[in-house]
């Protein structure tokens, strides 16, 4: 029974993880190469069939020629490395260019948001967890509950509804203010100043899973003998919760983290557009928006990979953390 | 399931409160048409006009009663859930209990299948297939199923290995029974429990994923959806239109992934308190 429970939580094993993940990338890569190539027409005639159009043989040839979606998958592969993505209908750029430029606010925006709320969710897990039974539990984990089910498209408007138009008190959108120029400690605040209401919604998102995981994690791990056994020893009870238990109860964290990534992603493209933040999601949109089908492909498979490397490293990461696993074979 | 858990869930309020909006949104699932004071798609009034006693939420920048747009949304939120978590459930108890049961290159596959699916992100799946062919919601949500399986399949197949070691399992096996017989007898009726945590859990996940799409401008605008109402009220937002057109539909989204997350989550506590830690697929 718990061979086969361990089995069932981790994915693969050693030697399967890296083909699991080169296996889920090739599939991203195909579905993104093939895909459009089941469409009636291609890229040109979808674009161009419904409008009042009408082109000549030599320019759709040449339009074929710029869009870079001709040949098989090796080339598309090839082209893929050599950040060769095709170009924008709307915006007449490079992909990889708009894509790169998008990419470091995202960056920032997700990063910031996981790091606070893994922290911030960690220790208010492991502390709940130690004053189990007190008000304060009970109250963080009802509030927590309450607060997992509402989904970031609510939290986000409401959060700008009261912080930018009723209260003023942050930006409604954009991630810098336009033309300012400042110097760099200026320019730095003004970033954050913008960053905080996404970065808010997506704390607020992120934090009652993590929260919930740890303490539930963390009632477990307390129960075990080796807690009573630091408990006996007379450690103080801050070295056994930091030191001894919350290291294990971490682990479901962890490994939560990939199965909630889907989750994740979604609100985070939603919240970038609600709060029009010039990262991936917003890209995303306004693609979407205006059928700028070589920017979504392309963005919809870089972003893929970025996802699919992350989780890679945190499925690694697991291995490392949790001993049991690594001694297991 | 036992009557000691019902008793347990009939004391959560987290259930109760659970049950309490199921019933509510089942209610408008299914008489949200009869209840509509207009068509959602009649374009004859007054654009933008505020509330009032014919038009209780008033009437949006099309010229649409928002009540009646608002009940049909939350339909059809409702109902994409309900196909993607029911399809997703069925896959995942049948290639799960295969998987286990069999072994072998039968399982190999299936989890290799699994970890695959896993791994790749389904939104991005799911916004590529959207944008490029606008397939239909349904076949959307047949997709999405077809992607969030995996969860479900993990744990019934840890269940089934753990099952099939079982006294009673051997002896159905002694007996003569067979593969078919056992597991459609035996195997898929002892896993129920798992079962609604499964479908909970992804019925939320379907929820959020539909109104996500939804908002990003991906499903068909005649087909009324929450994320859409929101994405189309949130252009006006200078406007005085938050506490009739906004809110609205913020609030009925959140209610209904409430509704989800509190199910699963007060049916996980009373299942198996062991289980708790073995099940992958919880609120994912």
């Amino acid at each position: 029974m718990q061979g086969t429970v361990k089995k069932g939580r981790g994915m693969g094993n050693e030697l399967g993880l890296p083909v699991t993940f080169f296996l889920a990338a090739l599939v991203m890569t195909w579905l993104s190469y093939s895909l459009p190539r089941f469409l009636p027409g291609d890229f040109i005639t979808a674009t161009y069939g419904a409008s009042q159009v009408t082109l000549t043989a030599e320019q759709e040839a040449a339009l074929r020629a710029g869009l870079g979606q001709e040949g098989g998958f090796g080339l598309y592969l090839w082209r893929l490395v050599r950040f060769d993505w095709g170009f924008s209908y709307v915006f007449q750029t490079p992909v990889s260019a708009l894509f790169f430029s998008a990419l470091p606010w995202t960056l920032l925006l997700m990063g910031s948001a996981h790091m606070i709320s893994m922290a911030i969710g960690f220790v208010a897990g492991v502390e709940a967890a130690w004053r189990r039974n007190s008000p304060f539990e009970k109250g963080m984990v009802g509030g927590m509950t309450a607060l997992e089910g509402i989904p970031e498209i609510c939290t986000g408007v409401i959060l700008l509804f009261v912080f930018a138009l009723q209260l003023q008190w942050f930006p409604a959108a954009g991630a810098e203010t336009a033309y300012g120029e400042k110097d760099f400690l200026a320019h730095v605040v003004d970033v954050g100043h913008h960053l905080a209401l996404p970065l808010c919604t997506l704390v607020l998102a992120y934090f009652p899973g993590n929260f919930l995981l740890t303490r539930n994690s963390m009632i477990m791990v307390i129960m075990a003998d080796y807690i009573n056994t630091a408990r006996a020893k007379g450690l103080p009870p801050f070295r056994i919760r930091y030191v001894h238990a919350a290291r294990n109860a971490l682990l479901p964290v962890v490994t939560r983290f990939g199965m909630r990534l889907a989750f994740m992603i979604t609100g985070a493209l939603v919240v970038e557009k609600i709060n029009a933040y010039p990262g991936v999601g917003t890209l995303l949109y306004n693609a979407i928006a205006a059928r700028d089908l070589p920017v979504i492909q392309a963005v919809v498979l870089m972003s893929s990979l970025i996802i699919l490397m992350i989780f890679f490293a945190l499925e690694w990461a697991y291995r490392i953390i949790d001993p049991r696993i690594r001694h297991a074979r | 399931m036992h009557v000691n858990a019902l008793h347990m869930l009939r004391r959560d309020p987290w259930f109760l409160t659970g049950i309490i909006l199921m019933f509510f949104f089942l209610m408008v699932a299914f008489l949200g048409p009869f209840l509509a004071p207009f068509s959602p798609w009649n374009m004859d009034f007054l654009p933008l006009s505020p509330p009032s006693s014919a038009h209780l939420l008033g009437v949006n920048d099309g010229g649409q009663d928002i009540l009646s747009e608002l009940l049909y949304a939350v339909r059809n939120t409702f109902i994409f859930g309900v196909i993607s978590a029911s399809t997703a459930l069925f896959l995942g108890v049948l290639l799960g209990a295969f998987a286990g049961w069999y072994g072998g290159v039968v399982d190999l596959i299936l989890m290799r299948l699994a970890d695959v699916l896993l791994a790749t992100p389904a939104i991005m799946i799911l916004i590529l297939v959207a944008a490029l062919f606008r397939p239909s919601p349904h076949l959307l949500a047949l997709i999405l199923a077809g992607l969030m399986w995996p969860t479900i399949g993990k744990t019934i197949r840890a269940q089934t290995l753990s099952l099939k070691q079982s006294l009673h399992v051997r002896a159905a096996r002694q007996m003569g029974g067979g593969s078919a017989y056992i597991i459609s007898r035996h195997l898929i009726p002892e896993m129920f429990p798992l079962y609604l945590i499964g479908f909970a859990a992804k019925a939320r996940m379907a929820m959020f994923m539909e109104a996500s799409l939804a908002f990003l401008g991906l499903l068909d605008p005649s087909r009324k959806s929450l994320g859409m109402m929101i994405s189309y009220a949130l252009q006006y937002y200078y406007m005085d239109i938050w506490w009739h057109w906004l809110f609205p539909p913020i609030v009925c989204l959140s209610l209904l992934i409430m509704m989800v997350t509190f199910l699963a989550i007060s049916l996980e506590k009373v299942v198996d308190p062991r289980l708790r830690e073995s099940l992958p697929g919880r609120l994912s």
